[in-house]
């Protein structure tokens, strides 16, 4: 009695918190709290509680809470992207499991279920459209069925609001098909299966793994995204929730037409029905009347790696009971359009920009309106390499490019910088702190380190120590003092992940910027140029005095380690280029981090079976949760897409800057352009992003960069309006179609970013007008036509009129033009007179001499 | 009696030159022109007819007809000596005629059929067709142009420009001794897009009136051959009748003069 007494107080004080927190809004709190809600985010309170039913059937509440859960976004998703889900008023969690996804986390007590379920949470909608436990994503059967259980522990039998099916032996499914779930099949147990109904409507019975969607398949592409999250004791949490399209799980089949839900279940406990069943068995009904009034075995805040049993009441594996599920908050989510979309909706043929991977994201919201405007063209990013785009562009085989540096100009035509959006690179990383302490968001990197990760001077395992000259440096980044002393607290286990970031392979003004931001930095420039650090560590002797800055980082490593590993021996390759392994694009290394995949490619996997033994190398498995360390270079666009965490980089006076709106804003109002050259790039010197101190040095100003001369008059308009839709609608914040998505700091007329965008304007004016560079208008016109001198060596290709001075001169404007001047030749002149002239005197002469031996001859 | 030997070879050279220049070549033209349209026939049915910006010298790449003054030629694929043999040649460096930009032809005015021989007498206005693997495309010829004459004006954006070159000769035998040249300018309102990576010059030999001597190594082996060929004749003779010699060397020595003087011709003026 005393305990409930407490129990009522307890509710009561949280009640009357509640209120005084949600004031001055009326009782209806989710009416009240919308306001502080972020456009597109999700906000829900709702009470719930715990009860029991006694033999004289009385209800007994246990346990009460006020749950109120957020979402910072919720429309417009992409697949993939993390949507952070957060929650205040839950019952703390105990036993935490090392890894809450999937069924690693079913070992946890009072947790947070978060899913992604089809359907949305409105009984007014036809039953298919709804959200129930069958349209739930698990990745596991386990998750969601009960298979065999003896009658002791079928604890969902006892709660208080299932239906008298579900306390049959069977629940879930109206029978199991004799030949696929055997496991079921055995008498005096009790199965409960959720099916998984897939969005064509093909039931899978979820009774053992054969009978799970393709996507459940072990090892599937991805790893789990439902997680049993942790509360802490104060009964708050959040999760970065991992959204899937229908593209990463098509059973799932979330997508722009088909609504779906983030599902919350807070395990409060199961409420139980009162203990004395008439259909049950006394003893039974004894032992599970029991059980089902646990209230868990695991102190709050507690961990659990052991994996110890828990008390199942109040465990994540029955979040489909119903006095679970009764206690979900639904968040609506919707689904932006596809990434294929404009290739499926608009048949005209594409205008295809080609360049930066920066662009990805903001390209991606842009593209549909543009190709669903049929006033507009069909915009395309072409991604490749920087310098490749500028070169297509160059020659006219892709109107524009996009270019996060200056180029050089090797073309005939002049070319015009238009600033269009301000984004930048990360180093992206995923650390969790030891001790299952969470996720660590405040890494700080110096120029030093990153280049000692690039230079390959970690040697990353016993492997590597054998190269000369790298025998004492640390094995990886977390054994590197200098990275303790920046990043305390974090694990001194060393991993081969940890030696390396993963980076692009191919050219990049990323790479070009990053390597700057080394070149600029004293203490790294004399590492790299073979000076010891503070700490003894010496640079890779392949990398002493590598080219800084560079556009394109080499593998200039040639190290076979000599051991007697027979796989090794069958597969020699130089070691440290396994451990860099970089790839060809950005979203490969947001991946890997969104997976804590590294990409290091030392894993031997041998088949033993062949006849002759066979040994390949091949990518180490994904780090396990709360021990993952990796970090590879990321765009701002994917980093804020995928919520990839982004390292703070130091700059002078010893502070150290992430990537913010504010000092975007900052690096920006340091870029200058050339005096001028009103149409030309913004140089951001990694010099004066330092020295500016809150500036942050991986700042990039992406350019649409275009010919303002020998453009087809057709292309320059369209490129001309691209600029001006991209530079006004397009640099609205926001998920939309034609938004800018996060990651980038939008153009506006005034503020830091005023003076790129009035550039913006300038250029696609001339750009627009396609004029004759200016310093070539009194000559060039004039003398370029004079191609009929072909005669003279040397000379510009004859009767060039047409391609030389083009549109710039209007039809009626006369334009003085040289003279021709024509090719001679004297041998074409007297070739035939003469030729005709000796031929004749020869044959008169011939026919003379002859007459005259005639004559000579009569005469004798 | 060696003088007048000397005197009868002589005479006999230049005057088959100029028989062959005049006339042989008109016949060596007429078949190459017959083989060359058939052969632009066929790729342009099968849409395989170069569109640029590199195509093979010699290959037919174009169909060029100038109803003023008679002209039905096919055009090939470059302005060497030798490739003007065949007809009209496509100056490599310039744009294939009906394509956006300015295309050059060069045709010879009074030797191998000379296919440009009337090309002074078009007037502003006069048409040019031009059929080609994109299309067909009616130029307006704008003028003549002399030695001193201007330029004409820039051409519009997505105009196709043709400028037709020739040798042209001054005074009573003008037609004889054609030491300059003359152009004939004519635009078309629309041109088909042009691919990119046009080559930025031609080797001097393909400019306009010039030769090369490329073909040199070339004479000299007809040449040798020739001289081979003259000896037999002498050692047929002393055991052969006359008849029997000229009936089994006349053919021979008829291919033989014919292959070295086409060699030799392109050591001439490409134009004439």
């Amino acid at each position: 009695m005393n305990r409930r007494h407490s129990t009522i107080v307890t509710a009561v004080v949280a009640a009357l918190m509640g209120l005084a927190l949600l004031a001055p809004g009326s009782s209806a709190g989710s009416t009240a709290t919308r306001t502080a809600v972020p456009a597109g985010g999700f906000e829900q309170t709702k009470s719930i509680d715990r009860t029991f039913v006694d033999d004289q059937g009385n209800v007994e509440k246990v346990g009460s809470y006020d749950l109120t859960v957020r979402a910072d976004h919720t429309t417009d998703l992409r697949g993939r992207e993390r949507v952070e889900v957060s929650w205040t008023g839950a019952p703390p969690s105990g036993g935490r499991a090392s890894n809450p996804f999937g069924e690693k986390g079913l070992l946890q007590e009072y947790p947070v279920v978060v899913m992604q379920c089809r359907g949305t949470d409105d009984a007014s909608l036809p039953l298919d459209q709804q959200v129930r436990p069958e349209t739930c994503w698990t990745s596991t059967f386990s998750q969601r069925s009960q298979i065999a259980v003896s009658p002791y522990e079928a604890l969902w039998t006892v709660d208080r609001y299932a239906t008298d099916a579900d306390r049959a032996p069977l629940s879930g499914a109206d029978r199991l098909p004799a030949d696929t779930c055997k496991e079921a099949q055995s008498d005096d147990t009790y199965t409960h299966v959720t099916p998984f109904v897939a969005a064509s409507g093909k039931v899978f019975l979820a009774c053992n793994r054969d009978t799970m969607p393709p996507e459940a398949a072990v090892d599937a592409a991805f790893p789990p995204s439902e997680i049993a999250a942790f509360t802490d004791g104060d009964g708050n949490g959040s999760v970065d929730f991992e959204v899937r399209s229908s593209a990463e799980n098509e059973s799932l089949g979330c997508t722009r037409e088909v609504a779906c839900s983030i599902v919350v279940v807070p395990i409060a406990g199961l409420s139980c029905a009162t203990p004395t069943d008439p259909a049950v068995p006394a003893g039974v009904s004894a032992v599970l009347g029991k059980d089902c009034r646990q209230f868990g075995e695991h102190p709050s805040g507690s961990s659990n790696f052991a994996g110890d049993g828990i008390d199942r009441a109040v465990g994540p594996g029955l979040w489909w009971a119903a006095s679970n599920w009764r206690n979900r908050v639904s968040i609506p989510i919707r689904f932006g359009l596809p990434p294929d979309a404009c290739d499926i909706l608009d048949k005209r043929a594409p205008v295809a920009f080609s360049g930066s991977e920066l662009m990805a994201q903001a390209a991606l919201q842009w593209a549909p309106a543009y190709c669903l405007n049929k006033k507009r063209f069909k915009f395309q990013l072409n991604q490749m390499p920087d310098q490749t785009g500028w070169n297509l562009m160059q020659t006219g085989g892709s109107p524009a490019a996009f270019v996060a540096a200056p180029h050089e100009q090797t073309g005939p035509d002049p070319v015009g910088y238009a600033p269009t959006a301000v984004t930048g690179f990360a180093i992206g990383y995923v650390i969790d702190r030891p001790d299952n302490a969470g996720v660590y968001t405040e890494l700080r990197l110096n120029a030093r380190l990153i280049a000692k990760l690039l230079t390959q001077s970690y040697p990353g395992s016993a492997l590597g120590k054998g190269h000369p000259g790298l025998a004492d440096n640390p094995l990886s980044l977390q054994l590197d003092p200098e990275f303790r002393a920046l990043n305390p607290g974090l694990t001194d286990i060393s991993s081969e992940a940890g030696a390396t970031l993963l980076s692009l392979s191919n050219s990049s003004d990323i790479i070009q910027q990053l390597t700057d931001y080394i070149a600029q930095d004293k203490d790294a420039t004399s590492f790299v140029a073979g000076k010891k650090d503070p700490w003894g560590m010496v640079v890779n002797p392949s990398y002493k005095k590598v080219d800084l800055p560079t556009g394109e980082w080499p593998l200039l490593d040639t190290y076979e380690p000599q051991t007697n590993d027979e796989c090794r021996q069958a597969n020699p390759a130089v070691y440290f280029n396994q451990l860099a392994a970089p790839v060809t694009t950005l979203r490969k290394i947001a991946d890997a981090l969104i997976d804590a995949w590294p990409n290091v490619q030392t894993r031997c996997v041998a088949d033993l079976s062949a006849a002759t033994k066979a040994w390949k190398l091949g990518r180490i498995d994904r780090q396990s949760y709360g021990a993952r360390f990796m970090l590879g270079i990321v765009s701002l666009g994917d980093a804020e897409r995928y919520g990839l965490q982004a390292a703070s980089l130091k700059t002078s006076g010893g502070n150290f800057v992430a990537p913010t709106t504010a000092s975007l804003s900052k690096a920006v109002g340091i870029a200058r352009q050339k005096k001028g050259d009103p149409r030309g790039p913004f140089v951001l010197s990694q010099k004066d992003l330092v020295a500016a101190k809150s500036a942050y040095p991986g700042t990039q100003i992406v350019y649409t960069a275009a010919r303002t001369h020998g453009l087809e008059k057709k292309q320059a308009a369209t490129v001309a309006s691209f600029i001006r839709i991209a530079t006004s609608e397009g640099q609205r914040a926001g998920r939309a179609n034609g938004e800018l998505p996060a990651g980038y700091l939008p153009l506006r007329k005034s503020g830091p970013t005023a003076r790129l965008w009035h550039a913006a304007q300038d250029t696609a004016r001339s750009i627009e007008a396609q004029k004759a560079p200016a310093s070539d208008e009194p000559k060039g016109e004039a003398a370029a036509p004079a191609t009929p001198q072909a005669g003279a060596p040397g000379a510009a290709p004859a009767a060039d009129p047409g391609a030389a001075a083009p549109a710039a001169v209007g039809e009626q404007q006369e334009v003085v033009t040289a003279q021709t001047e024509a090719a001679s030749s004297t041998t074409a002149l007297s070739m035939l007179p003469a030729l005709l002239v000796i031929g004749m005197v020869a044959a008169s002469a011939s026919l003379v001499t002859r007459l005259m031996a005639l004559r000579r001859r009569w005469s004798a | 009696m060696v003088v007048n030997a000397t005197l009868t070879v002589v005479a006999l050279l230049c005057l088959w030159l100029v028989v062959h220049l005049l006339f042989l070549g008109a016949v060596s033209h007429d078949r190459a022109q017959s083989l060359l349209h058939s052969e632009l026939r066929s790729q342009l049915a099968g849409a395989t007819a170069p569109v640029g910006p590199v195509t093979e010298p010699g290959a037919p790449v174009a169909l060029l007809s100038i109803p003023a003054i008679g002209v039905e030629e096919t055009v090939v694929e470059g302005t060497a000596a030798g490739d003007l043999f065949a007809g009209p040649g496509h100056r490599r460096d310039t744009v294939l005629p009906g394509q956006v930009g300015a295309s050059t032809l060069y045709g010879r005015s009074t030797t191998y059929g000379a296919p440009f021989r009337d090309l002074d007498r078009l007037a502003a206005g006069d048409l040019i067709k031009v059929t080609m693997a994109q299309g067909k495309v009616t130029f307006r010829v704008l003028g003549l142009r002399h030695d001193g004459d201007p330029l004409p004006q820039p051409a519009a954006q997505g105009a196709a420009r043709l400028t037709l070159v020739t040798a042209a000769g001054e005074g009573r035998f003008a037609r004889m001794m054609p030491g300059s040249t003359v152009y004939v300018d004519a635009e078309a309102a629309q041109g088909f897009p042009a691919p990119a990576g046009l080559s930025p010059s031609v080797p001097e030999s393909e400019e306009a009136m010039k030769s090369g001597t490329e073909a040199l190594p070339l004479l000299t082996l007809w040449l040798a051959l020739l001289i081979g060929l003259v000896v037999a004749t002498q050692l047929a003779r002393q055991r052969w009748t006359r008849t029997q010699v000229w009936v089994v060397g006349c053919a021979p020595l008829l291919a033989l003069s014919w292959l070295t003087t086409d060699t030799a011709m392109r050591l001439l003026p490409n134009l004439i």
